[in-house]
């Protein structure tokens, strides 16, 4: 079994159910992304996940154990989240927030130590941030930033990652940069990487995974060359298109028709 | 991959020096800003002392107060005069500054400090009521005043609640409370008879020097309790700065921590009304000065809770000796914060960071 994953799960807000009986299996050492139309449930999925929502029916299992019964510090050293739009204090500065990212590793007492230090730098290495860390936040530009916040999310030193729509506010360039970087930080180390994206074309060419969500249901999930067609596509986000190679990496590319 | 961790190896070493740099920096400065408070604070708890209608000398008041002299006219213009005033400004600011910076730190707005929601209206309408409605003084009023500030802060949590205490909403059902017990005040005091209404307006503007003996206990008992828990509780708080998702993705119980640093500053700040009055502004600017001095974003509880002790010293020394008549603290705080509190709307809209 994945250390990962969801049996018969039910997430939702207030009165409604947002997902229900999802039974998803996120593969180790993998890039996944989840991908969807607007308001299909994968962010709260992913909240799911990151224990941010609590089931409702079923229950998610991280390293085999249901995750609602897991101490809250002990889940922080394993996984991550990066959330859709992370808040800083005024003024804070990049060493700053990067560092608070040691959290779970340390108690009421225990002083900054040289794991610390090491996982810090190694977060700003990774990350192409490490001549930024005098810098106040606010004056970075938004590929910076969520650079970045990236940065805070490895610093936490987790074998699992999620991240929810990172690259939302960021221009072409920044996004293929960002999923690059992803990309790499999987390669290196191996870390399990679970991230919502919206842009289809972007997740069929970077991630090794994927799950196609609409109306809180699985439709499709594997392999982007296998499970991505022009009948997906328009079942998942009601947009008739063709599906063809890219011209680069030959994996799927779904051209509106 | 090889040529990226090779690229990667190099540069680490350098990071981690650079941030072992970093940390230490803000450690010197942290100690050497802490050491600088703490001698200001300690100073102008002396020199509040020694001034008067009969000088002292820094070394008498000293030795006076440690009950190292033996001087029986020195003694009782230090110890029974003097003292009160002086504790009562070093414990009543140390409990502002300490609520305030932790309310602005949890609520993440620079705005919400208690003396804008309903904890200080709360109290200030028990005293009223208790001054003109049963002609009570005293320590009845001060304990009263602490009742209707825990009640506002009690009614506040309540009304604010839904799956957890947020921000916005807390702010609004708070000023929302201040608003409805200012008017009940307005209410009570326009039925006062002259006498009463101008005790009811000096308790309402807030000064350090009419502490009792008891109510003088009853807040140092609560700041040396107070503060320690608020200084553990600056962990969780540093997590929280981040927002709830992160927060709890970092392995903080949010909801909990929350609930015990609100708690903690409702209480502290419930003490410091009680015993002096709603003395405006200090819990507003103690933070922000804190965070100045510290660097940005380090929000440190200690820091605070000295800047706050400082500004009241300071504030009951120019309202009682430099002014041509002896005002309430209050006044005083108020001429000098309220230009602040122009100054922080202005720049916080520019900004748009209001939340």
């Amino acid at each position: 079994m994945s250390r990962l994953a969801t049996k018969e799960l039910t997430l939702g807000y207030e009165a409604r159910d947002v997902v229900s009986d999802l039974d998803v299996t996120i593969p180790d050492g993998k890039v996944t992304a989840i991908v969807g139309a607007n308001a299909c449930g994968k962010s709260t999925l992913l909240r799911g996940l990151a224990r941010l929502l609590t089931p409702r029916g079923g229950a998610v299992y991280l390293d085999g154990k249901a995750l609602a019964d897991q101490r809250t510090q002990d889940v922080a050293k394993v996984l991550g989240l990066l959330p859709q739009t992370p808040v800083a204090p005024d003024g804070i500065t990049v060493a700053d927030l990067v560092s608070r990212g040691r959290y779970p590793h340390q108690g009421w007492f225990r002083r900054w130590n040289d794991n610390d230090h090491d996982a810090v730098g190694r977060a700003l290495a990774a990350t192409g941030t490490a001549d930024l860390i005098d810098r106040p936040i606010k004056s970075l530009s938004g590929g910076q930033r969520q650079r970045v916040w990236v940065a805070m999310a490895l610093a936490q030193d987790t074998d699992l990652l999620l991240l929810d729509e990172p690259t939302t506010y960021l221009d072409i360039n920044h996004q293929v940069e960002l999923l690059r970087l992803l990309r790499q930080l999987n390669a290196e180390s191996g870390k399990t990487i679970v991230v919502v994206l919206h842009d289809l074309n972007l997740a069929c060419r970077f991630v090794d995974h994927l799950i196609a969500m609409s109306g809180g249901r699985i439709v499709a999930e594997g392999v982007p060359t296998e499970v991505v067609t022009a009948d997906l596509v328009e079942d998942v986000f009601g947009l008739s298109c063709l599906v063809v190679p890219d011209p680069v990496a030959g994996t799927p590319m779904i051209v509106p028709a | 991959m090889t040529t990226t961790l090779s690229k990667v190896e190099a540069p680490t070493i350098d990071v981690a020096k650079a941030l072992r740099g970093n940390r230490r920096r803000r450690a010197a400065r942290a100690t050497t800003v802490l050491t600088a408070l703490a001698v200001l604070v300690c100073a102008l708890f002396v020199v509040t002392m020694m001034i008067g209608s009969f000088r002292i000398g820094p070394f008498d008041v000293i030795a006076s107060v440690l009950r190292l002299s033996d001087n029986a006219g020195v003694d009782f213009v230090v110890r029974e005069l003097r003292l009160p005033t002086a504790m009562s400004g070093l414990g009543v600011g140390l409990a502002l500054g300490a609520s305030g910076t932790i309310f602005q730190q949890v609520l993440r707005n620079p705005l919400a400090s208690p003396d804008f929601v309903g904890v200080t209206s709360g109290a200030g309408l028990a005293a009223v009521v208790a001054i003109v409605l049963m002609g009570t003084g005293g320590l009845v009023v001060s304990g009263l005043a602490l009742g209707g500030a825990v009640l506002a802060a009690s009614l506040m949590y309540v009304l604010a609640w839904k799956d957890g205490v947020t921000g916005y909403r807390f702010i609004l059902i708070g000023i929302g409370i201040a608003a409805f017990f200012d008017g009940l005040i307005g209410f009570v005091l326009s039925h006062a008879r002259l006498f009463e209404a101008r005790q009811a307006m000096h308790w309402l503007t807030g000064s350090v020097g009419q502490a009792s003996d008891t109510e003088l206990r009853l807040l140092f008992g609560g700041l040396l309790v107070l503060l320690p828990v608020a200084v553990l509780l600056q962990r969780p708080l540093r997590a929280l700065d981040l927002g709830d998702d992160t927060a709890r993705t970092l392995g903080t119980r949010a909801e909990l921590s929350r609930a015990a640093l609100l708690g903690t500053a409702l209480v502290l700040v419930a003490l410091a009304v009680s015993v002096a009055g709603p003395i405006v502004f200090v819990a507003l600017i103690a933070g922000p000065i804190a965070n100045r001095l510290l660097g940005p974003a380090t929000g440190g509880i200690v820091a605070a809770a000295l800047v706050g002790a400082a500004t009241l010293l300071a504030a009951d020394l120019v309202a009682v000796h430099l002014l041509p008549t002896a005002l309430p603290t209050g006044v005083v705080t108020g001429a000098v914060g309220a230009p602040y509190l122009l100054w922080l709307l202005a720049t916080t809209n520019r900004q748009g960071a209001g939340g």
